[in-house]
């Protein structure tokens, strides 16, 4: 599991090291013993429902609430008790925050004014960033005569201009209406990317987590479930929360019969383990996405593959949907509209790579 | 027909909906004509004319040549502009405190703040009589410390406390509003930009409560420089108020028209320091303070 960094660039400053993180709320514990380490330049997510701790995770590491137990670290440095002034977090809220009697800005400048910056100095970075987010010639606005999108990118800038040790974007896209959030999405993990520093981001989008990430962290119940590139959280999830809160996924129940193969209904599958594989004989959980799931003509299954008869084939657009019952249960497929749509009654084999799906220890 | 409202984006109301607007305000407007404006235009033209009836500006030219009157009406608006600092500096932090409180807590405190508004005005200034008075619990601390106390009543100190304990819940009020309605993400975001707690409070939170400084001021401000019952009770005579003079002029000397000109110079004078008040706030703010 290692972050993927954006090839040819040099060592960066903002690494961030969770260990051991505890927060209680109101008597509750919302994030419980959370241990995270970013590469510097990674864009890492926290992804889960709302109320899984993720912002109370972000608020710990901006500063704006104290962990109760455990070390959070940047460039190796403890910042555990540094109230958030004294840190160098960008951060962009999901209101933007914007200080509505200043200017753009002035809004902007406000983190250099903090920082004792001159006059001189102020006015060059401000309109350098402004101009980086695409809102030249927006300086002297209000952020009332803004729109959304153009009150997100002055939010973006007003976090920027300071060089912060991290980016903390808390759900910053979920104000805007579905095309400019993709655009906006995109536009932001391009100049994250660009500029290097390391970023965080709180979002309950799945698909925002898979588009902009170089790792997603899924987080429920106050613990991280699962950590990975986005790939492997969507192909080889590691929990029953993780395959179903991003997308659909087949779980199927087997016995692990060592290395990545199970026993499911009688037939072999293959998968990836995750972490451990699970000891020969111990009740195992085949995930599967429908995506990657190949329905092949006949019964041949070579020993591998689960055979079963199609009950249902539904053409949804992109993809043809296609439901095979088989002896461990209903195994649904989502075709390419290309493949070869088999008919409904047909006696089939449902199959996949190995590397695409994932195999894991059942309680 | 209501539809044909909304087809213009809700831009333009049709005709019957603006009718029924209006008679929602019917009620409202009525009072304020015949209870308010009605009997303004009496008392104007009243201060024009003579005790005989004929016209005059000598009401007015009496006033403005009167040194003693310009003296009651500087010392007018200086209570006033003292009682009104007084009720922000006592009710600012107030209102900070009661911010990100419970629901509970705000609405106990707030009855609290409300209770001197509970009580008749005559019987809350002679109860201040009592407290500040030569025998009361005031004057006996003071000389339980082997001091003499002073004159307490009867002087523009003893109107300043019992105005700011009436006018306190009418500033706290609308900072109350003011003060809840800023994003409470604000504070945070300006401390993740290096800003301390007091430079967050200076930049941030006093600036952005301003209309509600302004809406406090404005009716502490108006509503002591009007008021009667307390500064006569704890004034006395020789706490000199617009007021009491009007007072005077209408029911001892019996002189309408010159007590109806000193009240319409208090009318105006108040008004046009708040009208230039916000226009100064609303500059120094550049967008409008009521919103």
């Amino acid at each position: 599991m290692t972050a993927t960094t954006p090839a040819g660039t040099q060592p960066r400053r903002g690494r961030l090291r969770l260990d051991g993180v505890r927060k209680v709320l109101g008597g509750k514990e919302v994030v419980s013993a959370v241990d995270l380490e970013t590469e510097p330049g990674e864009f890492l997510t926290l992804l889960g429902p709302s109320g899984c701790g993720k912002t109370t995770t972000l608020n710990m590491i901006a500063g704006h609430l104290t962990a109760d137990g455990g070390l959070i670290e940047v460039d190796g440095r403890d910042i555990t008790a540094i109230p958030p002034h004294r840190r160098s977090m960008g951060m962009v809220f999901q209101s933007y925050a914007l200080f509505p009697h200043m200017t753009v800005a002035d809004n902007v400048a406000f983190g250099l004014r903090m920082r004792k910056a001159g006059a001189a100095e102020r006015r060059r970075r401000v309109a350098d960033v402004l101009e980086t987010v695409g809102l030249d010639g927006m300086a002297g606005r209000h952020p009332r005569q803004l729109s959304g999108g153009q009150q997100q990118r002055a939010a973006l800038a007003r976090a920027l201009v300071i060089q912060p040790d991290l980016l903390l974007l808390d759900e910053p896209f979920s104000n805007l209406d579905a095309q400019l959030r993709v655009r906006l999405r995109d536009e932001v993990a391009a100049l994250q990317r660009r500029i290097g520093t390391t970023a965080i981001l709180v979002t309950h989008d799945q698909e925002e987590a898979l588009a902009v990430s170089d790792r997603i962290a899924v987080m429920a119940g106050g613990v991280i479930h699962q950590l990975g590139r986005p790939q492997e959280v969507y192909l080889r999830p590691a929990t029953d929360f993780v395959a179903q809160f991003i997308g659909e996924v087949n779980a199927l129940d087997g016995v692990a019969t060592g290395g990545g193969s199970c026993e499911v209904a009688g037939q072999r599958v293959r998968a990836t383990p995750v972490g451990d594989p699970p000891a020969e004989g111990a009740r195992a959980r085949v995930y599967v996405r429908p995506e990657v799931v190949r329905v092949g003509a006949g019964t041949d299954t070579e020993g591998e593959g689960l055979r079963g008869t199609v009950r249902q084939t539904r053409f949804l657009g992109s993809r043809i949907r296609c439901v095979v019952a088989t002896s461990a249960g209903e195994v649904t497929a989502a075709l390419p509209y290309d493949a070869r749509v088999p008919r409904e009654g047909e006696e089939v084999t449902c199959s996949w790579r190995p590397s695409d799906a994932s195999l894991a220890a059942r309680g | 027909m209501a539809a044909v409202g909304r087809v213009a984006g809700g831009a333009r109301v049709s005709r019957p909906r603006r009718r029924t607007g209006l008679l929602l305000a019917l009620p409202a407007i009525l009072i304020f004509v015949l209870l308010f404006l009605a009997p303004l235009g009496t008392l104007v033209a009243n201060s024009f004319r003579t005790q005989t009836g004929a016209f005059t500006l000598g009401n007015y030219a009496r006033f403005l040549g009167d040194p003693f009157y310009r003296d009651v009406l500087w010392n007018t608006l200086r209570v006033a502009a003292l009682t009104t600092a007084g009720c922000l500096l006592i009710g600012y932090p107030f209102a900070l405190y009661l911010r990100g409180r419970s629901a509970r807590v705000r609405n106990w405190l707030a009855l609290l703040l409300l209770s001197p508004l509970l009580i008749s005005m005559v019987i809350r200034a002679y109860g201040w009589l009592v407290v500040l008075g030569p025998q009361g619990p005031v004057a006996a601390v003071i000389r339980w410390f082997g001091l003499t106390p002073p004159q307490m009543l009867y002087n523009d100190t003893a109107v300043l406390i019992g105005m700011v304990h009436v006018m306190l819940a009418y500033m706290v009020l609308p900072l109350m509003g003011s003060l809840d309605r800023i994003d409470p993400t604000l504070v945070p975001a300006a401390k993740g930009l290096g800003a301390s707690g007091w430079t967050c409070f200076w930049r941030i939170t006093l600036p952005l409560s301003a209309p509600g400084m302004l809406a406090g001021a404005m009716i502490v401000f108006s509503l002591t420089a009007s008021s009667f019952v307390t500064p006569a009770i704890l004034g006395g005579p020789k706490v000199k108020l617009m007021p009491y003079f009007v007072y005077t002029q209408a029911t001892a000397t019996l002189d309408w028209p010159y007590a109806a000109a000193i009240g319409f110079v208090l009318v105006v004078v108040t008004t046009g320091l708040l009208l230039g008040y916000s226009r100064l706030l609303r500059r120094g703010r550049g967008e409008v303070v009521f919103a």
